[in-house]
């Protein structure tokens, strides 16, 4: 099994809604609902019985450093966008930087305003509002732009236009074009209900 | 029974956990969180502070003089024992259960029910590193800085007041008072007000993180308790730690044995 996301049921009979998979060049072969997906990729926890393949890795044998080595590599953009509430949109996106590698923080102001630039069509006043006083695409966006900075092997976004106007759809669209030319072979999954 | 011995374990726990994880206070955004945490305990609080001091300080020289009919000595020394050492920690440690107690379990309650502190795991970001520790350490230094707050204006404002309205003479009262006291007294509420201010955030974080439930109605019941259950430990702790200290709990009422 070298799946680069995989889940397999040990079993015989298992439903196959039990089992997802994708591979370079793939897409999704079966789903698992979508919160279940979710919950087993981002805690590294396949269900009692299954096998759990994480970016070619089986995660149920994983020691801890090798475990958080693995989940630095997954990045999640939620529906609402999972904004820290008492923080402006700067702080947000700069937060995951801030707390793993704070010697970043000063190069990432420029690369910022040029990700909201390329994806949002929004301004950078963004940056200082509370996540109360977004939009539900800027929440979006910033929570985007959060997850973009990291560099992620596999990126999983929750429905990213579900309800969003016309225009702000297409925008999302762009998503996965900008995923990809930060991210070189790595995967985005566009996780829909 | 289960559910105080999760409680017991869980604070306990937390409070281990803000103490072994101090160091976290070099990663910036934790910082950021601390230095938060000591504005709104500290320095937002201070106003209400003065006034609540000075007015305490003036009552119990004013009650002493006048209605027990004692002399400025002992007025003095009434200030000492019992604002000094006992009534400034537990005003400091009632006024921040009051209001950054509150504010904090509700805060964390909304913020676990709003799912913001799963959105900080998959961030790879440890709530109890990045809410518990600033919070926890933030509000102990808050309460000892306004503990010496309450003492200071309590008993100088005290003096100076009583010596306006009563009459009793400011020198004679000062004198007395910088030979009645000592730095141990200093010392002993300056560590029981860290102790406090510990204990208040940490029961504080601890029904935050666990509001019992992921309806709203589960915000208000984490307050509740954080509120009760602070109040009950810091009593708790005055006895232990007067017991410990001067061999005396309930101002005098419980001596050690000699």
């Amino acid at each position: 099994m070298s799946a680069l996301l995989g889940y397999v049921p040990m079993a015989d009979g298992e439903s196959a809604e039990r089992i997802w998979l994708d591979a370079p060049g793939t897409h999704s072969v079966a789903t698992l609902r979508k919160n279940e997906l979710v919950a087993a990729v981002l805690d590294l926890q396949p269900r009692s019985g299954a096998r759990l393949f994480v970016l070619r890795t089986e995660v149920g044998a994983l020691a801890e450093p090798e475990r958080q080595a693995l989940l630095a590599k997954i990045g999640f953009v939620p529906a609402d966008g999972g904004l820290i509430s008492s923080l402006n949109g700067w702080e947000n996106i700069t937060l995951p930087v801030a707390y793993h590698a704070p010697q970043r923080i000063p190069e990432l102001f420029d690369e910022v305003q040029e990700l909201l630039e390329d994806l949002g069509g929004v301004d950078d006043s963004v940056l200082r509002k509370l996540p109360e006083e977004m939009t539900l695409y800027e929440k979006r966006l910033v929570a985007y732009v959060r997850a973009l900075l990291e560099k992620p092997a596999l990126l999983l976004v929750e429905t990213a236009a579900a309800g969003l106007g016309p225009t702000k759809r297409r925008r999302t669209a762009r998503f996965a074009e900008a995923y990809h030319a930060r991210c070189a072979g790595g995967t985005y999954v566009q996780l829909e209900e | 029974m289960f559910a105080v011995y999760r409680e017991l374990e869980g604070t306990a726990y937390l409070a281990i956990h803000a103490i072994r994880r101090l160091g976290m206070l070099r990663v910036p955004p934790v910082m950021e969180e601390f230095l938060r945490q000591v504005y709104f305990t500290g320095a937002s609080a201070t106003g209400g502070i003065v006034l609540r001091g000075a007015f305490i300080g003036t009552l119990i020289i004013a009650y002493v003089i006048e209605v027990l009919n004692a002399d400025a000595g002992l007025a003095v020394k009434m200030l000492l024992w019992v604002v000094l050492r006992e009534v400034g920690p537990l005003i400091a440690a009632v006024l921040v259960i009051q209001r950054s107690g509150t504010a904090v379990a509700t805060e964390l309650a909304l913020r676990e029910i709003s799912g913001e502190i799963a959105s900080l795991r998959r961030m790879r970001i440890d709530p109890y590193d990045y809410l518990v520790v600033p919070r926890v350490l933030g509000m102990a230094l808050s309460n000892a800085a306004l503990t010496l707050y309450v003492q200071v204006i309590a008993v100088g404002g005290g003096m100076v007041l009583s010596s306006l309205v009563v009459g009793v003479p400011l020198g004679e009262m000062l004198t007395n008072f910088f030979l009645l006291a000592s730095p141990l007294d200093l010392i002993y509420s300056f560590i029981k007000s860290l102790l406090f201010g510990g204990a208040i955030g940490v029961v504080a974080c601890y029904h935050g993180l666990h509001p019992g439930g992921h309806s709203i109605n589960a915000v208000p019941r984490a307050t509740i308790r954080a509120v009760t259950e602070g109040l009950l430990l810091v009593m708790l702790l005055n006895v232990v730690f007067a017991y410990m200290v001067y061999g005396s709990a309930f101002f005098g009422l419980v001596t050690a044995q000699q």
